[in-house]
């Protein structure tokens, strides 16, 4: 391994999430979800009023749905009490939109960024970052010759004044809109931060573009709203970060994330979740994929008290490609509950879901997807394929896919296997002069090779970093 | 739950069916009880998913289609000696011991709305006991249903280290006949005119060391509801073998399903479906792994044309005792028509994780190459594509074991093909 990847290795990763700050706040709002609430942010933000209305009628959806309650196997989230929760606080720094020097953050902040490697990693191999602290971005740069071609990075905030009417068309309408489900109206109702990304026509971003999500109070809930828009023929990956030190109450990420793939565009949308073990993270992520546009999620799932995230792509146009992969780990106390949807709306649209998950010490990994072939949509393909990789009996790992097919020109296929880790693997990698821990965690780290290998290789070891973290302790 | 069953369907029909079967208290007062559990239970569990309910239950039309009081059926149970095939009155008289320690004990009748209204109001059934020991094959069933509705039920009970090997047919006699029904020839006892509704409840208990094979084909009328819930009970080094073919019927739900309590128990269930016009079937598979060392085996094959839909859902919950489990399931669907659709969703349930369990499904349309390649060799179109349609049967009739049912279904499959 070269040396650029060495401080990743070198680094107490436990350490690097597990800090806290004292919480030193310009505004922060009161507990629980009220139209106070809503107006608070709203004016604090400075908002134009078709947001305001937005936000409240999110407000008043939110109060009438349901939350699910019935699905088989799902996270509890009876102990989630909205009520206890405090949607918004601004962290002290003077500039409102974001700094685009580190060195302008308090100490702090700056602290906290740089214990969790993101200028390093912004110097190497990103063309542009941002850094969201509690409810507000805080950093936001972006390498000048892209700004040059036209691509805009900048947090949502600022869109909504500088971006109006890009804003006003796509912010939860058409993609994914507050009706959508509970949460998605909760997000609708509180959001703030998240990033703003404008791909013009035929530009290609080299190098990817990174947000990093940290909540850093205790009882706070993140809700930072993502808005990707890639013109035709453009190019562009997207990597979201995030963390939070672990808390006795309960914090509540409920992210929205809307990506609109323009006529031959591409876009590749990365996540590395590592949400501390009291946060309940529920999000709600769609793209919609134009002619001929490829869209890519890709999604590692370590963190979190309790996850139900179901990334999902609508291919629109013809020839629309969908690409899905997605690794859960759940160890002691946590239910990941995650999956894909895809709807093939249209002829000649691909997909493929490639879901791997791993349960340990009582964890508990749930695949849920759903794929839809519209009728119409000839010569549509699919191929689902999951693997669950057990490593003890107190765990749990389900697979729930849903097909639905009204289509006959198709070609659908589904594949699911549930193994565990072989005594003989063991011994086979153990007469090698590997010990018990050494073998597992190797095994651990074939079995998610292919998801591994799709990542800039920083994230890649990052994501090997956290998993043998969570496989440490737990044996030998 | 509101739905509303026939007016005329009250304390006094069950009293008197069961009167008419001369059956003891305990048996009145179990359909009883199934009787006024109905205001309080769901209708069978079928997948929801955002803005669309799979299969609509709740939507049949009871008050017309069920009328118990005027059943009337044709029938042939016949097996060998050395087993019993009773009648259910028969067996009332026969057999109560057995049938007050077993009946009930594998689908609880109140599971859903539609085993109880099946438990409350069925007139007509057959018992087969298999003494230990006995095996015994060629147990055949035969049910044409002349009546409106019919609500049937089956128990076999397989003693220790028997064996037995069970068919059993559905078909449809009267005024709602169609070419393709094969009792088509014999003589209609009324003349029933438009939808009817069809109920059967079959619970298989078999003992250590016993083995059971039963294997069903449904051809009803295609203005039936067919309702059925077949589930065996496997002890210790014991097997249940399903097969199920499923052809005829306007609507089916039907599961099929073991659950392996005994350790070494094993199960094999072989589907196979042919749909077409506007037929609707919904099925599920389940198995629950219970017990150590527990084998099962899924495997469903169909083919849909037309406008019809078929909504797949297959179960394997592996609990958490359940350790060296070995499960596997494969379900694939062709589809003739752009009109047709087919729903599937295999799942599998893990809490032990020395398993070893696997699943696919597959949708997808005759292949042009192959049929390219036939249509070279001097096959005209529509032949080539009916042999690839057979061809895509053979895997699930490999495996069924009995050979006159594998027989019978491979001629439905070829009748259907030529209308």
């Amino acid at each position: 391994m070269s040396s650029d990847q060495d401080h990743l290795k070198e680094t107490d990763t436990e350490e690097r999430f597990e800090f806290k700050k004292e919480e030193k706040s310009a505004v922060k709002s009161g507990k629980g979800l009220t139209e106070e609430v809503v107006r608070l942010i709203s004016d604090d933000k400075d908002e134009p009023d078709w947001m305001r209305e937005r936000r409240l009628r999110s407000l008043r959806q939110y109060k009438e749905m349901p939350l699910p309650t019935d699905w088989p196997g799902m996270p509890d989230l009876t102990k989630l009490d909205i009520g206890e929760i405090v949607p918004y606080i601004r962290p002290d720094v003077e500039k409102r939109s974001g700094a685009d020097e580190w060195e302008d953050l308090p100490n702090e902040i700056q602290d906290t960024f740089e214990k969790l490697g993101i200028p390093e990693a912004e110097r190497k191999a990103l063309s542009g970052v941002g850094a969201q602290y509690e409810s507000e971005v805080v950093y936001q740069n972006m390498q000048e010759q892209w700004e040059e071609k036209g691509v805009v990075f900048c947090n949502m905030d600022e869109a909504v004044r500088e971006h109006e009417e890009l804003v006003k068309e796509y912010f939860m309408t058409s993609c994914v809109p507050p009706s959508d489900n509970k949460f998605a109206a909760l997000h609708g109702a509180v959001w703030s931060g998240g990033s703003f990304v404008y791909v013009p026509e035929g530009v290609t971003v080299e190098m990817p573009v990174q947000a990093y999500f940290r909540m850093n109070s205790e009882g706070m809930g993140q809700f930072e709203h993502t808005l990707i828009i890639a013109e035709e023929g453009s190019e562009v990956h997207y990597i979201e970060g995030c963390s939070a030190p672990k808390y006795g109450s309960h914090n509540l990420h409920s992210g929205g994330v809307e990506v609109f793939v323009k006529e031959d565009a591409h876009v590749q949308y990365s996540t590395v979740q590592n949400w501390s073990k009291n946060t309940y993270n529920l999000n709600t992520k769609r793209a919609i994929v134009e002619k001929n546009g490829t869209m890519e999620w890709i999604s590692g799932s370590m963190g979190s008290k309790a996850t139900m995230l179901y990334p999902s792509t609508i291919l629109k146009g013809r020839g629309a490609t969908d690409n899905h992969i997605t690794i859960a780990f759940a160890g002691e106390g946590q239910n990941i509950d995650t999956g894909a949807k895809v709807y093939h709306n249209a002829p000649d649209t691909k997909s493929t879901i490639e879901s791997k998950s791993i349960s340990k010490d009582g964890g508990r990994t749930n695949y849920r997807g759903l794929v839809h072939i519209a009728d119409g949509a000839e010569n549509s393909s699919t191929a689902v394929e999951c693997d669950a990789l057990m490593f003890d009996n107190e765990s749990t790992s389900d697979t729930m896919p849903y097909m639905e097919i009204e289509e006959s020109k198709v070609n659908v296929a589904h594949e699911a296997t549930v193994g565990k880790i072989g005594d003989e693997d063991i011994f086979y990698l153990q007469s090698r002069g590997l010990d018990d821990d050494d073998a597992k965690q190797m095994i651990v780290a074939g079995f998610i090779e292919p998801i591994t290998e799709e990542l800039p290789i920083e994230y890649a070891v990052e994501l090997n970093r956290l998993i043998e973290l969570e496989m440490e302790g737990s044996l030998g | 739950m509101s739905t509303q069953v026939h007016p005329a369907v009250d304390e006094s029909t069950v009293r008197q069916i069961s009167d008419d079967l001369d059956e003891p208290e305990w048996l009145l007062e179990t359909r009883l009880d199934a009787l006024a559990a109905l205001d309080d239970l769901d209708m069978p569990s079928v997948i929801r998913t955002p803005g669309r309910t799979w299969t609509n239950l709740e939507d049949l039309d009871y008050e017309t289609l069920v009328d118990p009081l005027n059943a009337a059926e044709d029938k042939d149970q016949v097996g060998p000696d050395e087993v019993d095939v009773l009648s259910w009155s028969e067996a009332v008289q026969e057999h109560e011991e057995l049938l007050k320690e077993r009946f009930g004990s594998i689908v609880d009748p109140q599971e859903n709305y539609l085993t109880a209204l099946s438990t409350a109001l069925f007139n007509t059934g057959t018992v087969v006991y298999v003494p230990e020991g006995v095996d015994a094959e060629d147990v055949k069933i035969r049910t044409e249903m002349n009546s409106r509705s019919l609500f049937n039920y089956t128990l076999v009970v397989a003693e220790e280290s028997s064996s037995v090997t069970l068919l059993e047919r559905q078909s449809t006699g009267g005024e709602a006949h169609r070419a393709s029904d094969r009792t088509s020839g014999e003589t209609a006892s009324s003349d029933i005119e438009g939808e009817r509704y069809y109920s059967g409840i079959v619970e298989i208990d078999a003992a250590e060391n016993a083995s059971v094979q039963y294997g069903a084909l449904q051809n009803l009328s295609e203005e039936t509801y067919n309702f059925t819930l077949k589930r065996g009970d496997a002890d210790t080094y014991s097997s249940i073998d399903w097969i199920e073919g499923n052809i005829g019927s306007r609507l089916t739900k039907t599961e099929v399903s073991t659950e392996l309590n005994g350790d070494s128990s094993e199960s094999q269930i072989v589907g196979a479906f042919f749909g077409h016009n506007d037929q609707h079937f919904d099925l599920d598979v389940k198995v629950w792994h219970r017990a150590e060392h527990t084998t099962a085996d899924l495997v469903t094959r169909g083919v849909i044309d037309d406008v019809a839909r078929t909504v797949y859902e297959g179960v394997q919950d592996v609990g958490s005792d359940a350790w060296d489990t070995s499960s596997y399931q494969r379900e694939n669907t062709l589809m003739l028509s752009d009109e047709s659709e087919a729903d599937a969703s295999p799942k599998l349930i893990i809490n032990n994780h020395d398993t070893e369990a696997s699943h696919s499904a597959t949708v997808g349309q005759v292949d042009q190459e192959d049929l390219l390649y036939m249509m070279a060799r001097g096959i005209g179109p529509q032949q080539a594509k009916d042999m690839l349609v057979e061809g895509f049967f053979v895997p699930v009739l490999e495996e069924v074991a009995v050979d006159e049912l594998r027989d019978d279904l491979r001629e439905n499959v070829k009748q259907r093909l030529a209308n």
